[in-house]
């Protein structure tokens, strides 16, 4: 299937597509547009305005992928949280993890084009989820 | 001393105290503002506080009734883009606009005001920084954590750095490290 998001990614769309690939749709294939207007008629777009796949009453992008697709995974959801402070500040979480990985995609994105941003945080994704499934197995951080 | 700082395709020259940006691609001059103009109902009250929170956090000027400006640039576009969606979904209507101020003089205007508003702000942490060095040894510490945390927002809404900004910043590390910190603020200059 198809998928579209707007360029230049950031902290949010490059979680949503890791999302995505890994628990919605394995063989999804990434289109970035400028402009929802560029949206091809065959891609599902997210996070983007006016879309359904986007941010919703405060929600993330990454997070309302989880609920659209009843995600309940708490490995996920404590995923989310970090995605949602790193994308958006506003406390509602306690993610002390979001500003350093907030200027981590920043940075990569200055020296990366989507394509490679993608490739990249896909395996620092993998990392994360491995990590907070150890910490939720063990109930405290791993080594 | 004149510190340049890119900001979105131009330059912005920051001097010690006025605010004038450089832009030689337009007559004006003047930089690259985005714009969200709305409108909310009165009640339910809760969407009219929670919008009002976020644009506070993001340290927006206020040009007129429900209407608000930052410095455009990737980040802030895409955060006000958001709060117009959650404002629609709240039964309002917001636009989101990218515009330029039409003289340097206005676009200065505009700039010192938010400077003194971050200037107010860097200035309660440093009373409360310097305030805190007679506490003991814990309570010292806990105070520097919420400092520097308070800071970190700050930074963030923060577009026309005032030197407050860095008498804050000394003023919590000296807190955080009072036998050694004026020192090293000093070798800092």
């Amino acid at each position: 299937m198809k998928w579209a998001t707007r360029s230049a990614i950031h902290i949010d769309r490059a979680a949503c597509a890791w999302l995505i690939r890994r628990h919605v749709d394995a063989d999804a294939e990434f289109v970035f547009v400028a402009d929802s207007a560029g949206v091809p008629t065959d891609a599902t777009p997210f996070d983007m305005r006016g879309v359904d796949l986007s941010h919703h009453h405060g929600d993330c992008s990454f997070e309302t992928i989880l609920r659209r697709y009843e995600i309940t995974d708490p490995v996920l959801w404590r995923i989310a949280e970090i995605i949602h402070e790193a994308d958006l500040d506003d406390e509602r979480y306690n993610a002390p993890e979001a500003p350093g990985l907030d200027v981590t995609l920043r940075a990569l994105s200055m020296v990366c084009t989507d394509e490679e941003t993608l490739a990249c945080t896909s395996r620092i994704f993998d990392g994360l989820y491995e990590y907070y499934r150890r910490a939720t197995l063990l109930g405290r951080e791993p080594a | 001393m004149v510190v340049v700082l890119v900001w979105c395709a131009g330059a912005v020259c920051r001097e010690v105290l006025g605010v004038v940006m450089a832009r030689s691609s337009d007559p004006a001059g003047t930089g690259q503002w985005v714009l969200l103009s709305y409108r909310l109902p009165r009640e339910p009250s809760t969407p009219r506080i929670t919008v009002w929170r976020k644009l506070k956090r993001l340290g927006v000027a206020q040009l007129g009734d429900g209407l608000i400006a930052l410095p455009a640039d990737a980040r802030t576009r895409e955060q006000l883009d958001w709060i117009a969606e959650e404002i629609a979904e709240a039964g309002g209507t917001a636009t989101v606009w990218l515009a330029q101020p039409a003289t340097l003089a206005q676009e200065r205007d505009l700039a010192t005001a938010m400077a003194a508003a971050r200037a107010e702000e860097y200035s309660k942490v440093a009373d409360q920084a310097t305030a805190a060095n007679a506490l003991p040894d814990t309570e010292r510490e806990r105070t520097v954590r919420r400092l520097r945390d308070e800071l970190r927002r700050i930074h963030r809404r923060d577009y026309f750095p005032p030197s407050e900004r860095d008498t804050a910043r000394i003023a919590v590390e000296n807190l955080a490290a009072p036998h050694t910190g004026a020192h090293a603020a000093k070798a800092r200059r």
